[in-house]
């Protein structure tokens, strides 16, 4: 039970109604949102065992990602890919089983660390090699179209729900692993960065989040087809005005982490409505054509502004 | 199912071991009155074999309508056991302490069999079996089903870290006292001996999340 005391700040409960469980570890908050990462994890995972992905399309894929980068970044892209394109079926099934394993590791307390680690370098490998660094360096990054990169959005996790205690009262899960400041800079950065994407031409430009949201409906089902489609139509001559509102609610929730509780609690409840926005924007990572490799940034970004939640608990202490 | 013929071979046979195992479970119980979640285990048994068969068209053993009323009464029996969970009846070891997850699956199956037709049908080959759900008007259920799946899995692999006694717990009722498998409201005698085998029934459970997540994702 140390163990679970280490990882999940473990408490038990007495005997309750029927279907209750008894003396069990009950979970506390850092927990839960670690078991949330790992069901993105196994999610992954599965959907990279998904039949397109075992074909040459996988590959062709991740070679895309090169397009617009330097040649430092795209060089290792374009050979990784061409490596995967030879050995594609038994190189995806391995992919794929890392990244289940990497869903059920976190959910087993044992292996949390280890789990959280090998995430973390992972992710980093896959934010270079499959993602092209989230086309930061290419000019086409954009909140819309996942920028800075759905799965950087592993690693961040994976380091603010680190099963450390540097901070033990900090107001929020994000804190206690990191510590205060170093939480708040790197929300600062996350969603700065994003208010910064949202004024970039990838996004301003007449027509560019019009044609993100076109192609999020792309293989979707009629009715997120229909969601995105009416939301392109409405926004066709209003590029640069919904990038820049965009940016202005992006930058009201980056900087109100130096905010009181009230009004953090206020900008989280902001950035998770955002962060669904976002995603159906994306067409739900594009989870229904078959060549999804993950969910896209949306539900890692609302559980990011989960993990900042000011707990009453925690704050009076 | 679309995926590749071994990838689809490998989730029924584990979907298989789990329906053989699940078997073992319910005469070892039955024999050496040691208490576990006959339902549960029931439930696995049928969802094993049926999985194995849309997933393999070689192992195909009954037609889709007769697996549609037996997922569905499943269903019927799993929901009637949260309904008195939530009026908070005496639970009993021999019979599952969660039943929404069952619920779930067993709702998934229905789904499932009702979507593909053809998955259950006269089809030649398993990857001939390509149509998706999104095709249908209940694809939006496709996801959540399977997310509820993965959490579900996920939450059990935090649970199997429990010692033993304290898993026994987790899986049987509180009101069965303070030692695993002491209950009352069970079905045949007094149980006098631990839970059977709580860590291989949730990897059971977790093997059947996976390779049912797996379907429905192959059919979004």
């Amino acid at each position: 039970m140390s163990e679970s005391l280490a990882v999940g700040r473990a408490q038990t409960r007495p005997a309750g109604r029927a279907g209750d469980t008894a003396g069990v570890a009950a979970l506390d908050a850092r927990r839960k949102l670690q078991l949330g990462l790992g069901v993105i994890w196994v999610l992954d995972g599965i959907l990279q065992f998904q039949p397109s992905m075992f074909t040459k399309s996988f590959p062709d894929m991740l070679a895309a990602s090169a397009h617009g980068n330097p040649g430092v970044v795209a060089g290792p892209i374009t050979w990784s890919a061409s490596l995967i394109d030879h050995h594609v079926v038994v190189l995806n099934a391995i992919f794929a089983t890392i990244q289940l394993a990497l869903g059920l590791g976190i959910a087993w307390r044992p292996t949390v660390r280890l789990a959280l680690a090998a995430s973390i370098a992972w992710s980093l490998a896959v934010w270079w090699l499959g993602e092209g660094l989230g086309g930061i360096l290419a000019g086409t990054a954009s909140p819309v179209n996942g920028a800075p990169g759905p799965v950087l959005l592993y690693a961040i996790l994976a380091v603010l729900l680190w099963p450390a205690d540097r901070d033990p009262g900090a107001p929020s899960v994000a804190g206690r692993a990191t510590g205060r400041r170093p939480a708040q800079a790197v929300w600062l950065v996350v969603w700065g960065s994003l208010a910064a994407f949202a004024l970039l031409p990838a996004s301003r430009a007449p027509g560019a989040i019009s044609d993100m949201l076109t192609g999020g409906a792309d293989g979707a089902p009629a009715w997120l087809a229909w969601i995105d489609t009416h939301a392109a139509s409405a926004l066709n001559h209003h590029g640069l005005a919904a990038s820049i509102v965009l940016a202005v609610l992006l930058a009201l929730v980056a900087v109100a982490v130096c905010l009181s509780a009230p009004a953090l609690r206020a900008a989280i409840v902001l950035a998770v409505v955002l962060a669904a926005a976002l995603w159906l924007a994306q067409g739900m990572g594009e989870l229904f054509t078959g060549m999804a490799t993950d969910p896209e940034s949306g539900p890692l970004l609302a559980l990011l502004a989960l993990a900042f939640w000011p707990a009453g608990a925690r704050k009076e202490a | 199912m679309g995926g590749p013929a071994w990838l689809t071979a490998i989730f029924a046979a584990a979907s298989l071991a789990v329906a053989v195992y699940c078997a073992g479970r319910l005469v070892v119980a039955r024999r050496g009155h040691r208490p576990t979640e006959l339902d549960t285990d029931g439930a696995h048994v049928i969802m094993g074999v049926a999985m194995a068969g849309m997933l393999v068209s070689g192992l195909r053993t009954l037609p889709s309508t007769i697996w549609e009323v037996v997922f569905a009464a499943a269903a019927v029996w799993f929901g009637y056991r949260m309904l008195q969970a939530r009026r908070g009846a005496q639970s009993s070891p021999w019979r599952s302490s969660h039943p929404l997850p069952h619920l779930v699956e067993c709702a998934a199956m229905v789904f499932m069999f009702l979507i593909l037709p053809a998955a259950a049908g006269a089809a030649t080959s398993s990857v001939s079996m390509t149509m998706t759900a999104t095709e249908s008007r209940f694809s939006f259920l496709t996801l959540p089903l399977a997310v509820y799946l993965f959490g579900y899995v996920v939450w059990l692999g935090d649970r199997v870290t429990l010692h033993a006694p304290a898993l026994a717990l987790a899986t049987a009722p509180a009101s069965a006292g303070p030692r695993p498998g002491y209950g009352s409201g069970s079905p045949g005698p007094e149980p006098a001996r631990p839970y059977l085998a709580p860590r291989c029934a949730a990897i059971c459970k977790i093997t059947m999340g996976i390779t049912m997540g797996y379907m429905l994702i192959l059919m979004l």
